[in-house]
Order: C-alpha cells, then structure tokens, then sequence
C-alpha cells in the first residue's frame, strides 16, 4: 500500500526488565493527522521517539516512509518534522536567524518571513530565543518543524501554552497543512477536545498497548460509556438510551415530558476506557 | 546549503550571540588575558637559566597554548553539555545533517575565541612580556599551522567529553585537575627538563607539548635551543602528533555524539 505513511507491526521495547511497549500495530495514511493519547507513562513517548528515529534496541516491524528509522539517513531525515515537549534550546538566538538556520538545512524550505507572519511571531522575530513567551516559544518550534516542508509531521503536546485564538489559529493550519500538502501528522495530546477537533483517527495507547484505534465517534461507540437518559420523573445511566427512550415513551402512551438524552463525551469514554483497562491489568495480575 | 558552509555559518551567528552577550565576553576576556598578565608580573624579568630570553617570554608561547588547550578542552565541552541540558544538541539531530553542522558550528565558535584570544594576549605581551613577532615569514608559518592543527586535535576530543559528562558543572569537576596536571609536565610554564624521563615521556603522548613546542618555535629565538628537549625544534613530529590527534578525534566525535542519548 503507497499509500501508508507509517507502518508499525509488533513493535516492543524494553528499559531493563520494564517492557514500555508489549506489541504496537499502527498504520498512518499520507495525510492523516492522527493522534495518540494515553497517560502518562503508557509509553507515547517511546513509541514517538522510535518512529523519529532516536531510539533503538527494539523489535518488530517499523517502517516511516519506507524506511527503517533506526537506519535511515539524512535525505529521510530531511523528510521529518519534529516538535517535541518543552523545549529551550539556542536561547541566545534571535528568533528569525534559529528559523532561517534551520531552513538552510533543506532543499526547499518555507519562506522564513510568511511563516513567521502565519504564526504570528513577525513581533518576535528579532527577539532572543530565550525572553519569548510561552506561547510565542511553542509557535516558533512548530515554525521550526514545519519550516523543511515534511512529508510526516510529530507532534507533542503542541499547543500548550497557546491562548484560544492561538490554537484556533494553529488548528486551521494544521489542517490546511494536512489537507492542502498532503502532510502526515502524528500527534501527542492530553487534550481531547483537540484530538477531537483534529484528527481522523485516535489511537489509545495504556500500559505499552494500543488499546482501541479509530475515529472519535468509533472511539466512543467501542467503549460504549454509559449514556445519561433524564426525564421528568427520574434519570438512569444506559448503554442503550435509544432502547430506554422506546421503553419511556410507551410507559407514558406519547412524548415524554422534559427528555434528555446525552452521549459520553470522547473525555468520558476515554476516562471509561483507561479504567477499564487498568482493572484487566489489576486482575490479571492478582490471578 | 551544504554542511561546512552551514557550520561556518553556524559558528559565526553563535559567536557573535555570545560576544553580544557583555558578561560573557567579559569573563572571557578577563578569564584569560587577565590571568596571562597576573602570571607575567609574578615571574618578573629574570632570564630563563642558560638562555637569554626572560621567562615571561619564554612563558607566553605556552601560554598561548595552554589557552587554545582549555579552550578545546574545558570551554568546548563545558558550552556542548550546556547544549545538551538546553536541547541544542537534541534539535540537531532532528535536522538533516543537523550533528555535522552542529560540531562545525561549535569546531569555528572555538577557534574564532581562540584567535580572539591569542590576539589580546600578544598585544599584552608585546609590551608587558618583551616578545617580539615571529622574525620570519617562516615563522609566521609556523604560528598559523600549529594554532589551527592544534586546535583541530583538541576539538573533536573536547566535543566528546562533553558528549559524554551529564552537564556543565559535571565537566568543569571532571576536567580541571587533569588539565592542571598536564600543562606543570608539559613545559608550557617553565623548561622540561627540569622533569623526570617517565614524566617528560608521558608529556609527550598530549597534544599540549607539542603545541607549546610549535609556539616556541615561532616566536622565540634559536638560542633558548638550549632548554629544549634534544636541542632542536622537531616540527616534523609536532605536526604528526597533533595531526594524528586531530583526525583520530574527527572520526571517533560524530560517531559518539550520534549515540548521546540524553535531551
């Protein structure tokens, strides 16, 4: 399948006798923008930084665009794009020259100045990298990793920091990034609503397995939290509120007064799921 | 672009950020030619037994190269592990050919304080010390050979002892008493042979003697021979000891660094 931007097949990975990842099967499609979520803990990070290719001594099958990411090269490299958490690196830099350096390194990179003016750092640009705010230092590492126009996008937590219209703003770019070039990303979030908003697809990632994969919807449905059913009278927790609605409006011969129906949220199924899991994890470690 | 020139680059906006930087360029400053002028008036003017050159100038050459050794060898990885703990480090190796222009950049940000370095130090010398210019075209040679091989074979080790020590603090611990100990047995303060075989020998395998040799030969005149080792100046060996320093280090420094780990 050309088509199919990441490919990941049994993938496990240890630190010492702690398996981080227990058999990981993702695929991601060129132009998807995928998230994954997960506690902390539950090895996203690992499993990011493999496919970047900073880590080695796993095993299983893991090919990003085509290639091994523990062997491949600079002109792969070249094809990558990488934010990661927290950064604080060339503090003494002025912003615009650490973008315009860092485009130098490829082929065919963004124009630094429209870039800065897309996220909104044009202000910033002679400031040193080190007094930026929050925000402003999360907008310029996302410039800087989309700067070599790459083919795959990652992600983490990429809009901490960043006030709604900010995130409005990167979320209408990340999209058009998606939509428009073709670009693959693969994002790291706690935040469901953003997850949500962006993403085709949402793997869950506890205890080094994914657990479900799927649109937010499918995410939903699979853990199947319970939906609230309220009505005049009473209210009652189902997984089957349209079964429940049925059963109201034949008790009442007609419309029944002050109905209400309201599906899980993604937080609450995702909450659901994490605990559910974690009680398998817990029972199957006590037998 | 490709990765030398990109390095090159690299180096200078680097050095030109720290330079801006006024407590930075003031404790580089102060840090060494500072130390230089305390230590000249300390030895006085006394002659060099055997020789007639003063200490103070017989000194200054070592001087020099003691400066270019710690630069290398402290203040190299002393600035990479303080871009390790940053994440300097980390963002190079997300760029293609990110590491190679890294240690480019940090290879020319070194030799630029370096020359900076020698600079103000023989402008202090030249009247406080009683040096003199290389006298001959030769000589001058000389100065800019063993300069830049000597600090090619410090860099590449320097960036891997910061690859390699958990920060900054860490390596200032670690590298100060050796290098301390190696310039009082490399004869860049006073003759060696006022030292042991076995110590002079042991000297000998460092870059930093070599260095101090080259140095000497280009600024002092033939008649301190004397003090020398052998009574000669053997540059032949100087350039391949230093040389061999050098290109060992270049290949061994990419490799290592492209394992570290740590962000």
């Amino acid at each position: 399948m050309h088509d199919v931007v990441i490919r990941v097949r049994g993938l496990r990975m240890a630190y010492g006798p702690i398996q981080v990842l227990k058999g990981v099967d993702l695929d991601l499609r060129r132009g998807e923008v995928f998230t994954l979520l997960g506690p902390n803990g539950a090895g996203k990070t690992t499993l990011v930084e493999i496919l970047e290719g900073f880590r080695t001594g796993w095993s299983g099958e893991v090919e990003v665009l085509g290639e091994n990411p523990a062997r491949a090269g600079d002109a792969w490299r070249a094809r990558l794009g990488v934010v990661m958490q927290s950064w604080r690196d060339h503090p003494r830099w002025r912003a615009r020259d650490l973008l315009a350096h860092v485009a130098a390194h490829y082929e065919k990179p963004r124009d630094v100045d429209e870039l800065l003016a897309t996220l909104g750092l044009t202000e910033a640009a002679r400031n040193r990298v080190g007094v930026l705010s929050g925000g402003q230092r999360r907008r310029l590492d996302v410039a800087l990793g989309i700067v070599g126009r790459p083919d795959v996008l990652f992600l983490d937590e990429p809009t901490t920091g960043f006030d709604p219209e900010a995130r409005r703003e990167f979320h209408l770019l990340i999209e058009r990034l998606a939509g428009d070039e073709g670009l693959t990303v693969l994002l790291t979030t706690h935040d469901l609503a953003e997850a949500e908003r962006l993403s085709g697809r949402i793997a869950v990632l506890v205890a080094g397995r994914v657990v479900t994969c799927g649109s937010p919807a499918e995410l939903a449905r699979a853990v199947q939290a319970p939906s609230l059913v309220r009505w005049e009278d009473g209210e009652l927790e189902t997984a089957d509120p349209s079964g429940v609605a049925w059963d109201l409006h034949r008790r009442y011969g007609g419309p029944v007064p002050g109905l209400e129906i309201r599906r899980p949220t993604l937080e609450e199924s995702y909450l659901d799921l994490i605990d559910e899991t974690r009680e398998t994890a817990t029972v199957g470690g006590t037998r | 672009m490709n990765a030398t020139t990109l390095g090159l680059r690299r180096g200078w906006t680097e050095q030109l950020n720290l330079w801006s930087d006024r407590k930075e360029l003031l404790n580089a400053l102060v840090g060494t030619v500072g130390t230089y002028v305390v230590l000249v008036l300390f030895i006085g003017d006394d002659n060099v037994p055997g020789a007639p050159v003063s200490m103070a100038a017989f000194m200054t050459p070592g001087f020099l190269a003691f400066a270019v050794f710690s630069t290398g060898l402290m203040g190299l990885p002393m600035l990479i592990a303080a871009d390790r703990e940053e994440g300097t480090l980390m963002r190079a190796r997300t760029l293609p050919r990110g590491i190679r222009v890294y240690l480019t950049g940090r290879a020319v940000s070194t030799l630029l304080t370096i020359a900076l370095n020698a600079a103000l130090v023989l402008l202090v010398a030249v009247p406080l010390a009683g040096v003199t210019a290389p006298a001959t075209p030769a000589r001058w040679f000389t100065l800019a050979w063993v300069l830049v091989l000597g600090t090619l074979a410090v860099v590449p080790l320097g960036a891997m002892i910061g690859s390699l020590v958990s920060g900054p603090k860490a390596a200032a611990a670690m590298l100060a008493l050796p290098s301390m100990l190696l310039m009082l047995v490399s004869g860049v303060m006073f003759p060696l042979e006022a030292l042991p075989g076995l110590v002079r020998g042991i000297a000998q395998f460092f870059p930093l003697y070599w260095q101090g040799l080259g140095l000497r030969a280009a600024f002092l005149p033939d008649s301190v021979l004397a003090t020398e080792l052998g009574h000669s100046w053997p540059l032949g060996r100087a350039a391949a000891v230093l040389g061999a320093w050098a290109v060992g280090g270049m290949v061994l420094a990419p490799w290592l660094l492209r394992r570290v780990r740590g962000r």
